[in-house]
């Protein structure tokens, strides 16, 4: 007992002191080409303070990552600010050495297709390692609301009041897209609720509804407090497999191509990254080492049990759907202009 | 009430050698990480949480718990001793903190605020066991319009604040207002006031402001020899034990103050959304306000570091309630511990009261007895902080220097804090040196964005007639009630001070 409280205070303040994870060093006797790491320091960027979903994932996978590049020490730097965008052109404008890489929300896709103000990077031309996680995108309805279906909200004559996160960011696209795809349907966004506040404002009965990441809701869902009315994802069927899917109530063209957004964002969670211009065969190092840690037992075991899930994509796969995310026909890309602009 | 499990639960946790243990690592650990400036506790627990996998739920909870409930007791030590706040909740408390050790007095403050925020502690996690029946209504009832009016009567505090000069304090109340702006737009998403920088989108950072507005304006004015600290003869000394003791009887001789300050201070932790920072700053205005002698704050007054301090602690018992309730936590170092909960295999939700109840009271206690372990560990550790304050200014400016700029530049990991110390140093150091009260700045940059964001959310939810929730309208009544409080003391002294010169 003595011994394992000590390990914890020793193993603490070493952490403290230099702010990285120290923890399984590499085996020896690797491939050749892992050796490029060998005896180098790797600075995974993850876009957001300490704590929080993205920093989970950040630390979980670089400490596996480094597991499978041998001789190597993975640390962490927090570059929060301006919704992840600071991180982003942080990563972006490193050298593509490989010793830089980190974690981004994915809903920049939206910035970058809107040329909005800040962002200073490409995400086409990025070298991305891999994909950790789906971020299923499902319409979260308090139980306490008047609507008990999706169908109920389609028929309803008033707007249907939706919270979302700050004016501009991903989850509050997610939710104006809706808005558009179906004309007959009032939403309603208001914004400025961050982290659990939208919950907690739903069960007041202030508000009926807001969009986000499926698995993020289970708790309140399991505590009866919400149901999920709608999935803006076909990768629900498997876990929800009695949620309505958003696009079967599409009526138009440009609806169905603005959902397939929503859909390619459900499937690019918790994306490892780095900067242009990574060599081949470093980055084919580092989305194996990738590709390894999301497949590990022990960040299997991990993630199992603090609920977060796994679905590990290739780098190779990530990209290819970035491109396509990123290919959108001007009517489309005007659509989401309005569609961010109206309220 | 179930008493048998209550206090059951209390004698096991005190009795158990494990969890004596577990919090005997804890508590060092979460005031050291609370009172080194740029760490903050989060990062501590951040830090712990791979090394809780596979403990037992209780005892991992227990450590964790222990070790986030007293960051702030430890945030209140850098503040106290050279005007650097650990964190954001620990900015009140530089205002008389900081004042006391020039005036020799520090050993009394630190002694005072680590008395405030042991009781703080212990009377949140009470006053929060009572209030187990009856949780969900009261946290429903506050919404954002409560919000709004709460941060409003914050504001208010702006008038009390300002001392003698009341046109000047409005003048500093509304620039902190306005730099409250700077940020994007709520209701836009547009930038404001930004200038295509980056860094300005998430707005002005709390910590980089006031360290510029005490912090540096403070050495400044020591090195140019206008200090006028009592730093005796240059030579390190100690604080006596006696002097710490005194600053712990305070606390109870103000016992009136502290059971208000931690009643405050719980009920905005109770009630997710408000903030940290805010109830630090409330409870502060709150204490200048009800005091008779409210001149005697911003110089030293023990009051001003007794109640933020209370505020600090008891707010994180509010705080834990609604996450083990509804899993949903009310503040960022809740979130990171309900993910941590959840991987020890403790489930929250409503049927966590009757299922697992045990449960429940062993956290409220052992957030209670972290805190009286932390002050004894603390005031035993004070006599030895005290050689920390009392160096000769030529070797404590540079030292103190550095620990702020370190503090702005990593509360939000930008370097441009450092251009923007720079700037409102030198506003700090004006108001300094022609008596400008620098608080009601602090407040509104504090209460701005609170106050702006929850007006937008209550004007889309209800429009203009959310004045007239009943909720609402008591605390309009209290605001009102501020106002006429403060002319009405105004004019009095007046009136007194017209009949002294006859």
């Amino acid at each position: 007992m003595l011994k394992r409280m000590l390990a914890v205070v020793v193993g603490v303040l070493f952490l403290a002191g230099c702010q990285d994870n120290s923890g399984a060093g590499g085996e020896p006797g690797a491939a050749a080409d892992e050796n490029y790491f060998s005896g180098k320091t790797i600075t995974y960027v993850i876009a957001t303070d300490p704590g929080g979903g993205y920093d989970t994932y950040g630390r979980m996978i670089s400490r596996h990552m480094q597991k499978y590049l041998p001789g190597s020490r993975i640390i962490i730097r927090n570059v929060p600010g301006a919704g992840h965008i600071v991180g982003a052109n942080t990563i972006y404008a490193s050298r593509g050495d490989g010793l830089t890489i980190g974690m981004f929300n994915t809903g920049l896709i939206y910035n970058q297709l809107l040329q909005l103000e800040g962002v200073n990077f490409d995400l086409t031309n990025m070298s991305w390692v891999g994909k950790a996680s789906n971020e299923i995108r499902v319409m979260l309805v308090a139980t306490n609301s008047p609507y008990k279906s999706f169908e109920d909200m389609l028929a309803a004559d008033e707007p249907v009041k939706f919270a979302a996160s700050g004016v501009g960011s991903a989850a509050y696209l997610d939710t104006r897209i809706l808005d558009t795809v179906y004309p007959e349907f009032d939403i309603e966004t208001i914004a400025g609720f961050a982290g659990a506040e939208g919950e907690l404002s739903m069960m007041r009965g202030e508000l009926s509804a807001q969009v986000g990441i499926a698995s993020s809701y289970d708790q309140f869902v399991a505590n009866g407090n919400g149901y999920f009315a709608l999935a803006m994802s076909q990768l629900a069927a498997d876990l929800y497999p009695d949620v309505p899917v958003a696009q079967d109530y599409a009526t138009t063209e440009e609806g169905l191509q603005l959902l397939g957004l929503l859909e390619a964002l459900s499937d690019l969670g918790r994306l490892t990254v780095g900067p242009p211009g990574i060599p081949a065969d470093i980055l084919a190092v580092l989305r194996d080492a990738h590709s390894k840690a999301v497949n590990d037992p022990e960040l299997l075991a991990e993630a199992m049990q603090i609920h977060i899930p796994i679905t590990e994509g290739s780098g190779e796969y990530v990209e290819q759907r970035i491109i396509e995310a990123l290919n959108q026909p001007a009517e489309i890309v005007a659509l989401l202009g309005q569609a961010a602009t109206s309220q | 009430m179930h008493l048998d499990v209550a206090f059951g639960t209390l004698f096991n946790l005190l009795t158990d050698p494990y969890l004596i243990g577990l919090m005997l690592i804890a508590v060092p650990l979460g005031a050291f990480f609370g009172a080194m400036p740029g760490l903050g506790g989060k990062l501590g627990v951040v830090l712990l949480i791979p090394f809780v996998f596979g403990m037992e739920p209780i005892a991992g909870a227990v450590l964790l718990l222990a070790m986030h409930s007293v960051v702030h007791t430890g945030g209140s030590i850098p503040s106290i001793l050279f005007g650097i706040p650990g964190d954001g909740t620990s900015t009140a408390v530089v205002l008389d903190g900081y004042e006391m050790t020039r005036n020799g007095e520090g050993g009394r403050a630190l002694g005072a605020s680590f008395g405030a925020s042991g009781i703080g502690g212990v009377l949140g996690a009470v006053f929060l066991g009572m209030l187990l029946p009856v949780l969900e209504p009261i946290v429903l009832a506050f919404s954002p319009a409560e919000f709004f009016l709460l941060a409003i009567l914050g504001i208010t505090f702006i008038a009390t604040l300002s001392g003698k000069n009341v046109v000047k304090g409005l003048v500093l109340g509304l620039l902190g207002l306005m730099v409250a702006f700077v940020g994007l737009d709520p209701s836009t998403g547009g930038p404001r006031y930004t200038f295509g920088h980056l860094f300005l989108w998430d707005g002005i950072d709390i910590i980089t402001a006031v360290l510029a507005m005490y912090a540096i304006p403070e050495m400044i004015a020591l090195g140019s020899g206008q200090g006028a600290v009592d730093y005796g003869d240059g030579a390190s000394k100690r604080y006596k034990i006696s002097e710490v003791w005194g600053g712990i009887m305070d606390v109870f001789r103000h016992w009136k103050l502290t059971l208000r300050t931690s009643l405050i201070g719980a009920v905005i932790g109770l009630i997710p959304g408000l903030g940290g920072d805010a109830a630090s700053w409330i409870c502060y205005g709150h204490a200048v306000q009800s005091s008779k002698t409210p001149e005697r704050f911003g110089k030293g007054a023990v009051e001003g570091v007794i109640a933020p301090e209370t505020a600090n602690n008891s707010k994180e018992g509010g705080a834990l309630l609604p996450t083990l309730f509804f899993a949903v936590p009310g503040s960022s170092g809740m979130a990171l511990l309900l993910g941590a909960f959840l991987m020890l295999g403790i489930q929250p939700g409503p049927t966590i009261v009757t299922e697992n109840l045990d449960l429940v009271w062993t956290l409220i206690w052992a957030l209670a007895v972290a805190n009286v372990l932390c002050v004894v560990i603390l005031v035993a550790l004070t006599p030895w902080l005290g050689s920390l304050a009392n160096v000769r200014p030529p070797l404590l400016i540079p030292f103190v220097l550095v620990f702020a700029l370190l503090g702005s530049y990593l509360s939000s990991a930008a370097w441009e804090n450092l251009i923007l110390i720079f700037f409102l140093g030198c506003l700090g150091y004006m108001c300094r040196r022609h008596s400008w009260p620098r608080p009601p700045f602090v407040i509104g940059v504090v209460l701005g964005p609170v106050a702006e964001d929850s007006l937008h959310k209550a004007l889309a939810l209800w429009g203009p007639s959310f004045f007239l929730r009943p909720l609402s309208l008591i605390l309009i009544a209290m605001i009102i009630g501020s106002i006429v409080f403060y002319v009405w003391r105004t004019r009095r002294e007046n009136a007194l001070e017209g009949i002294g010169h006859d």
